[in-house]
């Protein structure tokens, strides 16, 4: 029972966590003055492993519940979509931000500016998506 | 004198850590009427693994009880040997374990 609850416990942390920089990490792109370093790269890498962390503590859910319980969590309707949203926004989320990371120092600056506000809106959507998914199942 | 009450305090720790469900009505193998609603009622003791209930109707989740005890308004349902099950479900919603089915006859 308490390695149970601190292995789903372990994975919510990461699963916060990650919440925080794929969503704090495009504002902070956005609306942060900018800063000396330059083209932003470094905070692309930040946000596409924080997509990454929220995939494997996502996945690590369900992998917990089997683990302990032999089937996955049961949700339907609402809760299936809500999922089925956070999925492809972490997919399209850790897409993009790997693509800046890749290409930010050769893009014009409205191009970049374009690719954090989708990254801030999927970020935004995943966890609305998310409050859906705890709520409706 | 202490062995009783070490016993009787097992013995009445042991349910609330596996926890029950109970439905009161519909009775198993009741007959109900097609285009009703059907009231479930219930009670539940989640234990120490569970933390809500699921409703399921042949398998396929109808609704979500956040009250351990209470009445559940079902759809009207097809006519047929249908299977309605409570099941307590843990705060990621994984069934675990403790659960009661029935068999109601749709007429």
């Amino acid at each position: 029972m308490a390695a149970e609850n601190l292995a789903y416990a372990l994975a919510q942390v990461l699963h916060n966590f990650g919440a925080v920089v794929v969503v704090g990490g495009a504002a902070f792109a956005l609306w942060a003055p900018a800063s000396p370093s330059g083209s932003g790269k470094q905070l692309a890498q930040l946000v596409g492993l924080g997509w990454a962390v929220q995939i494997a503590s996502g996945a690590g859910f369900g992998a917990i519940s089997y683990y302990y319980y032999g089937r996955f969590p049961e949700i339907h309707g609402v809760a299936v979509a809500a999922l089925a949203i956070k999925v492809a926004c972490a997919i399209a989320g850790l897409a993009l931000a790997l693509l800046l990371q890749w290409r930010v120092e050769g893009w014009p600056e409205a191009r970049r500016r374009h690719s954090w506000c989708a990254l801030a809106v999927l970020g935004a959507t995943a966890l609305s998506a998310a409050a859906f998914l705890r709520w409706f199942s | 004198m202490l062995q009783v009450l070490i016993t009787s305090l097992a013995l009445a720790a042991a349910p609330a850590a596996e926890g029950h469900v109970r439905i009161m009505a519909p009775a198993d193998g009741a007959r109900i009427e097609r285009q009703k609603p059907t009231a479930l009622v219930y009670e539940v003791n989640p234990g120490a693994r569970g933390e809500h209930v699921h409703v399921y109707v042949d398998g396929k989740e109808v609704g979500i009880l956040r009250q351990l005890k209470g009445r559940y308004t079902l759809k009207p349902l097809s006519p047929g040997q249908r299977t309605v099950c409570v099941k307590v479900v843990n705060r990621a919603h994984v069934p675990i374990g403790v659960e009661q089915c029935i068999k109601v006859t749709v007429e």
